[in-house]
């Protein structure tokens, strides 16, 4: 029996989860703390913050266990810089003070920070502990596991055999040929941010057409045996790290979009264009997905099969994987990023030292609760209105029925990117007039990106075609609006017809469930759109303060935190 | 007049002219009111007062507004320089409240404010005196909110030190405190550079040879196959594949 922390950090996303006796006792993001988004240095505040939650001291840890080995990393950011030689010559005194300058130190950083004996802390590999995110989490005793993401230390895609406690890796696919990094660069290319940008591009694909295989055709090949091949000459991250893309790409596919620029998909010839690249990257990326799945079903035999890794946050090409390559079930991590790879490491850390494989993951709520009572004394001394709602669930149905935009806290916070009824903004999702006043007053998205609905899950089949499944619960997967509501769901419809559903019942989001169940009475159907609880461009929500201080800078209709109703105006 | 205002005072109608060098400082403003909303808002999580906690939220809430009136400002500037605007703006944080301590804290956000606030006095007057009617009214509105800023921190340093006196020691302190601050940050600039030079020349003399040797031995995009026992028969033929499927 052991006390485990898992950590992930200093690239992007870190964060830190504990596993005590083989039970999950918490994850966070250290965003959700710092306030930073995509936050990527040590997360010692979240470590702390699990540590507390359980009650624990530092020195009661058994382990804490790093989510990649710092020494191979340093070895691959070495070799690749050489190897482009003289290309990197700016990259190459930047790449390696950070690596020597702190990061090649960090388990020595994290013994120091945390208090706990050196001996204590260990690392384990980037695609394992990513791995172990998806498998060991998952509800399947055995599944091939495919973990897929921009690099690790210099692997950028494996293939896993998981079985009970076990990972075997059956095979990788080595930097710099990368999903990842082929998305990562296109995202930089259309103007978006990367790391962060990506959803974005997803959304995009679905307003154009993959009319530009033969381009694509040079940026990447596709093997049949699921490995695939980028074409190095149009790609610039080798020699900067900065740039995804290099001069090759614009000459190929025209000059990249300039970040910020106001889309018009209507009437721009050049967006459409852009479009159009963000479809065949789309169509692309699904089809080497699909290639690497079939290879995982061909060479395992399993009927499941787990994802992990920041490609599979990709919710349409996860849809498509499970209709279409061969696997019966498909999983994909609530935090398939470079965050799980926090939670892996723990597990990963806790089964070497004797404790059984962790529960499968039922609810994403393992962060950190939000104080009612904190939330009710600081909102009376700013002077917002608050009154005890007699009952939540009526109470704030009756809210979004008629309108309202109501953002909803209850319990422990999320892991992952996604809102899933702890952390949410929820509206109508009949009313489009609720739609367009949540996107131009509160989340000022573009206007191509999807708003996704949360349905109770023994309902979800009569709206939502191939729902539920392993993936709704975590809103990794899109599925087709059923024929006959289609046009009652249009504010949560994307445009080729798919929304990024999230199934919900008692055990995933008991509150949302209640919300649900009395949207059911109130609009005649169990669902709401729930979209993230944050502003434009930071981190989703973690406690009270953070919750007050969106509604007095939001034009949010009311927030609801536990039985709290809290206004602007009176109660 | 200190020598700092009377230097700033000097240099301010020749920096703004320089080309392109308004909208990026405009964008630096951007970061820092970024860096300390996010400062304040960790003041908030942390401190034990109740009426602390809502006044370092309402200050946070400013700076947030602040972040994107210079950003949005910046942008504007940029596009009519026919420039690409700068990426929203991400600031880090120096965990000063845990740092610090509550009333360290509070006397570093005052010397901040009040700085603040002289330096965008004087911008809004160059900027009227330059005739650009946005820009001064930008740095007007934000004026009024640096004034209460100034003032209730004051206050609240009073109030927690116990006396004026002991808030003036604590004040003395924390600019002891950033001018050490100064001078590590500089000589970190300085080794940086210096780290920078020495690993070029590494670079241009080892490059090439180890540039030549990785090349040689760079591994196919296949699959590399880390344990023996994966099952062999399988993965040599490309139609037993094709069936399998």
């Amino acid at each position: 029996m052991a006390a485990v922390l898992g950590i992930s950090g200093e690239y992007h996303d870190a964060a830190a989860a504990l596993v005590v006796d083989g039970v999950i006792v918490a994850a966070v993001q250290e965003e959700r703390l710092s306030r930073i988004k995509n936050d990527a240095r040590l997360p010692i505040h979240a470590a702390r913050a699990c540590l507390a939650h359980a009650g624990l001291a530092a020195g009661d840890l058994d382990r804490v266990v790093f989510y990649e080995d710092p020494v191979e990393k340093l070895e691959r950011v070495l070799v690749s810089t050489l190897r482009t030689f003289p290309r990197s010559l700016r990259q190459f005194p930047r790449a390696l003070g950070t690596q020597l300058g702190g990061k090649v130190w960090v388990i020595d950083r994290i013994a120091e920070a945390l208090g706990v004996a050196r001996d204590r802390v260990t690392s384990t590999e980037h695609h394992r502990a990513h791995a172990a995110s998806a498998f060991l989490c998952s509800p399947y005793p055995r599944a091939a596991v495919l973990t897929v993401d921009g690099v690790g230390e210099a692997t950028s895609t494996a293939l896993w055999h998981g079985d009970g406690t076990q990972l075997r890796e059956l095979g990788r696919i080595e930097y710099p040929h990368s999903l990842g990094l082929l998305y990562a660069g296109l995202t930089a290319y259309l103007g978006f941010e990367v790391n962060e940008g990506e959803y974005k591009v997803m959304g995009l694909a679905a307003y154009g057409k993959p009319r530009l295989g033969d381009e694509f055709a040079k940026l990447i090949q596709l093997a049949s045996d699921g490995t695939f091949e980028l074409g190095l000459p149009y790609f610039a991250y080798l020699a900067d790290a900065e740039l995804g893309f290099g001069p090759a790409m614009e000459q190929l596919l025209g000059p990249r979009r300039p970040a910020h620029r106001p889309w018009d998909l209507e009437h721009s010839a050049d967006d459409q264009h852009y479009a159009d690249i963000a479809a065949t990257l789309q169509q692309v990326t699904e089809e080497a997905l699909l290639g690497l799945a079939r290879e995982a079903r061909w060479r395992t035999g399993e009927p499941a099969l787990c994802l992990a890794g920041g490609v599979a946050l990709n919710a349409v090409a996860n849809a498509r994987l499970l209709r279409e390559s061969g696997f019966e079930r498909v999983f994909v991590h609530p935090a398939a990023g470079d965050a799980g790879g926090a939670l892996g490491a723990a597990i990963l850390g806790a089964i070497e030292l004797g404790d059984p494989r962790p529960a499968a993951l039922a609810s994403a709520a393992l962060g950190l609760p939000i104080d009612q009572g904190a939330a009710g004394d600081l909102a009376r001394e700013l002077g917002l209105g608050v009154r005890t709602a007699s009952d939540v669930a009526t109470d704030v149905a009756e809210l979004v029925a008629s309108g309202k935009i109501v953002a909803f806290c209850q319990g422990r916070f999320e892991w992952g990117p996604r809102a899933l009824g702890q952390r949410s903004i929820l509206a109508n999702p009949a009313d489009p007039d609720s739609r367009e006043r949540l996107n131009r007053a509160i989340k000022r998205r573009e206007p191509f990106r999807p708003f996704a609905p949360a349905v109770l899950r023994d309902r979800a089949s009569t709206y939502f075609e191939g729902a539920p499944s392993d993936l709704t619960p975590f809103m990794t997967t899109v599925c087709s609006i059923a024929p006959d509501h289609r046009e009652r769901l249009a504010s949560v419809r994307h445009v080729d017809g798919s929304a990024r559903v999230q199934t919900v019942d008692d055990a995933t989001a008991p509150e949302l469930a209640a919300v649900l169940g009395a949207l059911d009475r109130t609009i005649g159907m169990p669902i709401a759109l729930n979209t993230s609880f944050n502003g434009a461009g930071e981190p989703i929500i973690g406690n009270e303060i953070d919750a007050l201080g969106f509604l007095m800078s939001h034009p949010i209709d009311a927030l609801v935190i536990g039985e709290l109703v809290i206004t602007r105006g009176a109660a | 007049m200190t020598l700092r205002q009377a230097l700033v005072r000097l240099v301010t109608p020749l920096v703004w002219r320089v080309p392109g060098h308004g909208a990026r400082k405009l964008y630096g403003f951007s970061r820092a009111e970024q860096a300390s909303r996010i400062d304040l808002l960790q003041a908030a999580q942390r401190t034990t007062s109740l009426a602390r906690r809502a006044a370092y939220l309402r200050h946070a809430l400013d700076e947030t507004r602040h972040t994107g009136m210079f950003w949005r400002r910046s942008t504007e500037l940029r596009l009519e320089e026919a420039r690409a605007p700068f990426t929203p703006p991400v600031a880090d944080t120096e965990d000063l409240f845990e740092r610090l301590g509550e009333q360290r804290f509070l006397a570093f956000v005052h010397r901040g404010e009040k700085r603040g606030r002289e330096q965008f006095e004087l911008y809004a007057r160059h900027f009227a005196k330059r005739g650009d009617s946005r820009t001064k009214a930008l740095f007007e509105a934000i004026l009024i909110d640096e004034q209460r800023h100034e003032s209730y921190t004051r206050a609240l340093l009073v109030e927690l030190c116990g006396s004026e006196r002991a808030a003036r020691a604590e004040l003395r302190r924390a600019a002891l405190w950033e001018a050490w601050r100064t001078w590590r940050r500089a000589g970190r600039a300085l080794a940086g550079a210096i780290y920078v030079a020495a690993m070029t020349v590494i670079y241009l003399i080892t490059g090439p040879i180890a540039a030549a040797g990785l090349r040689a031995a760079r591994r196919p995009a296949r699959w590399q196959l880390p344990a023996p026992e994966t099952p062999s028969p399988k993965v040599v033929g490309e139609p037993a594949r094709e069936a399998g499927r």
